[in-house]
């Protein structure tokens, strides 16, 4: 290929940044999606596309994310992979999550540092209007999560772009969608393989909407936590001669001198005399900033401790959807570690209200949980936790569960409802 | 997510607000990116012995500085490791001993020699690559010392097998990377925990692409070894690449030594690490030439990951980093 092909075009260092996952069954074509907006914004270094050679059916875009030799030497894709490219307007970190059922806890993973979700379908697969379990098992995790769904049906070109075709798994996504309440959904009609409607415009005539990158480019974004409530897990405590310092990563809402506060577990009030980051003092901080602050009174704070708005509620039992992503089943009366913030404690699940079968997504009585469940269940701590829902503040609404015993990570959890 | 230092707050709050305001928000990207790495390095408080790998590269120069941010105004709670292979350039080793100095941490050197009269490495041949050694001098550090868990400065945009690593990266007692049994990674809600005889290795720079490494040593104006800029050298062509000639590597015999502005895009082993052309004299001249560079950077200066496709798979699956 000629080297003036992959000229990188200038990484816009003022823009937003989107990071988005990728999901589908196995072999709709994810990897050569994401090969295909690799290869076409010219992001590929001349190394990483030798072999790429050859016409358009020749070419095997999947070579380029599928990194392990395990991988190759099955077809499949095994675990999350991260790519970083950009466009002119933006630039993007891709989560790559891989189809084959006994890994969608990896998609759970990749879920969870995204801001929008692409499913992939390929359009021969979607046959009466029904979408195979592991798409709707997808678009659950997604909506759980709260992603914004751009639906890429893809080998359109392999259908003869017939837009029948095309509607029948809008229809059947939509119909999905509606159960599961997700609002946010985008189609566009792809062929990865050709590189049509991803970067480059293409495809038949019936389809004048925007293409994939364009999709990304303009998808709604996480409204932004500047505004919501303070919440700064404390990871660690530092000190400056006497000073106490209470270091940690702001997960909502904003800090600044003279903020009125409540350090957690306890509610004490206090009020915030500095902030510092990087060991200099700023005037203000907000949501994703490593800050470390200083109180003007001498509280009783520690690692696991929260500094949070005058606002904020504690709980030991709530109702929250649970994704479990250990093999090893849920055994009933087992204690689990769980983790909010830079909280971690003992949990116990008391009760399964209900399992979500994919199959139909039909809500079905369940008393137990196993890797790939997707559960509604009420979760009591032994220590108070934050008692916020994930939809308002996704940063402590979430949590996970390891095993103690194990130390796996055996579940992640979203607060939905508090008990008490 | 924006800050409004307090040195800019006049600005702010004066008719120049609209100013500072882009460029604050040309920061963006690097704050976000520093706040994430912050974040990760102060979970590191949850293990007995951690240490931070510092080779005196560029990578783990910008990881020093974070650590010396996350932890400010306190000491980073953890020592600095290297494995000198034995074949690295004097310049560098300077710097890692002088940073080290003046960040006031402990610096433990355990060399790839010590493990080859002990038995424990066997090379091909005197000038083989010792990249691979390095792993066995690495667990036996870890085991002489009890680290259970190492930072490293490996970023995913590297290479295709780091691209699939956690942050939080468990291996087992061998140092071995399980791929296949990875722990789920959610939200930044990390999963620390070990069992005996276990350790972690930690990437608070997963998600930083070379640009941005080049872009934080700008803004920061963090010090390099020199030869990460353009000197003269003296190279010879060889498999497509520069290769640099030193003492441990002479030309072979059919070969024309050129001298030629070069410079460094990645220091590791002398045998394996090779420079570019470049007149790139600082920081954002490198910056200019990184974001218009047409070959990625372990492959336009690493012999060792060219030997085959899945040459770091291989070497993550008997721990190395």
């Amino acid at each position: 290929m000629d080297g003036a092909t992959f000229f990188r075009p200038t990484q816009n260092w003022n823009g937003e940044q989107v990071r988005f996952m990728t999901a589908g069954s196995v072999d709709d074509g994810k990897s050569t999606l994401i090969g295909r907006l690799l290869l076409d914004s010219k992001v590929l270094m001349r190394d990483q596309a030798a072999g790429l050679d050859g016409d358009a059916d020749e070419i095997d875009l999947a070579a380029l994310t599928d990194g392990l030799e395990a991988e190759r030497a099955q077809g499949i894709t095994i675990d999350v992979a991260y790519r970083y490219f950009a466009t002119p307007r933006t630039s993007f970190i891709i989560a790559d999550s891989p189809g084959h059922e006994q890994y969608t806890r990896n998609m759970v993973t990749a879920a969870s540092v995204s801001d929008v979700a692409v499913i992939v379908i390929d359009v021969a697969r979607v046959e009466q209007g029904v979408l195979r379990p592991q798409t709707r098992r997808h678009a659950a995790v997604a909506a759980l999560m709260g992603l914004n769904i751009i639906v890429a049906v893809n080998k359109m070109d392999l259908v003869g772009w017939s837009q029948d075709r095309f509607d029948e798994v809008r229809g059947a996504f939509n119909d999905v969608a509606g159960i599961l309440n997700i609002k946010n959904i985008a189609f566009v009609p792809v062929s990865a393989k050709r590189g049509e409607n991803v970067v480059h415009r293409g495809g038949p005539d019936w389809y004048q909407g925007p293409t994939l990158v364009e999709l990304l480019e303009g998808a709604p974004r996480k409204q932004s936590l500047a505004t919501a409530p303070l919440r700064l897990p404390v990871q660690v405590v530092l000190r400056d001669g006497d000073t106490r310092l209470y270091a940690g990563r702001i997960e909502s809402g904003a800090v600044k001198p003279g903020d009125k506060v409540r350090v957690g577990p306890g509610a004490f009030a206090a009020t915030v005399a500095h902030v510092r980051v990087g060991g200099a003092g700023v005037a203000y901080a907000e949501v994703g900033a490593s800050v470390a602050v200083e109180l003007s009174e001498d509280r009783d704070l520690a690692q696991g401790g929260v500094i949070a708005d005058t606002e904020v509620r504690y709980a030991r039992r709530v109702v929250a959807d649970l994704c479990w992503l250990d093999e090893n089943a849920w055994v009933p009366g087992r204690r689990y570690r769980l983790r909010q913030g830079a909280l971690e404690t003992q949990a116990l699940i008391e009760e399964i209200r209900f399992v979500r079968d994919v199959s139909n997504l039909d809500n079905v009585p369940s008393s137990e949980l196993k890797l790939n469940d997707i559960a509604s269940v009420q979760v009591a701590a032994r220590d108070p936790i934050l008692a916020d829902a994930f939809a308002e503040l996704p940063g402590t609404g979430a949590f996970v569960l390891f095993d103690a015993d194990t130390n796996q990570t055996a579940a992640a959890g979203m607060i939905r409802e508090i008990v008490q | 997510m924006r800050l409004a230092y307090d040195t800019e707050r006049g600005a702010l709050m004066s008719g120049g607000a609209l100013e500072t305001h882009a460029s604050l928000a040309a920061m963006a990207r690097l704050d976000r990116l520093e706040a994430e790495a912050v974040y990760i390095l102060r979970e590191l408080t949850h293990y007995a012995r951690p240490a931070l790998m510092f080779s005196g590269g560029k990578d783990s120069a910008v990881l020093l500085h974070l650590a010396l941010k996350a932890f400010a105004p306190a000491k980073p709670p953890f020592a600095l490791l290297h494995i000198d292979t034995g074949h690295n350039f004097p310049e560098v080793l300077e710097f890692r001993d002088q940073r080290a100095a003046e960040a006031g941490l402990k610096l433990v050197v355990r060399g790839v020699e010590e493990s080859i009269r002990r038995g424990s490495v066997r090379l091909a041949s005197e000038t083989a690559s010792r990249n691979a050694a390095q792993a066995v001098t690495l667990l036996e550090a870890q085991q002489e010392f009890q680290f259970d868990a190492l930072i490293g400065g490996a970023r995913r945009d590297e290479e295709k097998a780091r691209a699939k690593e956690r942050v939080f990266s468990h291996r087992d007692a061998f140092g071995a990377w399980r791929p296949r049994a990875q722990r789920p990674e959610l939200w930044g809600l990390y999963n620390r925990h070990l069992a005996a005889g276990e350790n972690m290795r930690i990437f608070p720079l997963s998600n930083w692409t070379e640009a941005d490494v080049w872009a934080y040593i700008a803004r920061e104006k963090l010090a390099l070894p020199a030869l990460y800029y353009t000197h003269d050298r003296d190279v010879v062509r060889r498999d497509g690449l520069l290769f640099p000639i030193t003492e441990i590597t002479p030309p072979r015999a059919d070969e024309r030594v050129e001298r030629l502005p070069v410079r460094f895009r990645t220091v590791g082993d002398i045998t394996c690490t090779c420079p570019v052309e470049s007149f790139a004299a600082n920081a954002e001249d490198v910056l200019l030439e990184t974001l218009t560079a047409s070959v990625s950077e372990r492959g336009a200066t690493r012999m060792d990951d060219r030997a085959n496709a899945a040459a770091m798979e291989r070497r993550k699956l008997e721990g190395y980093f």
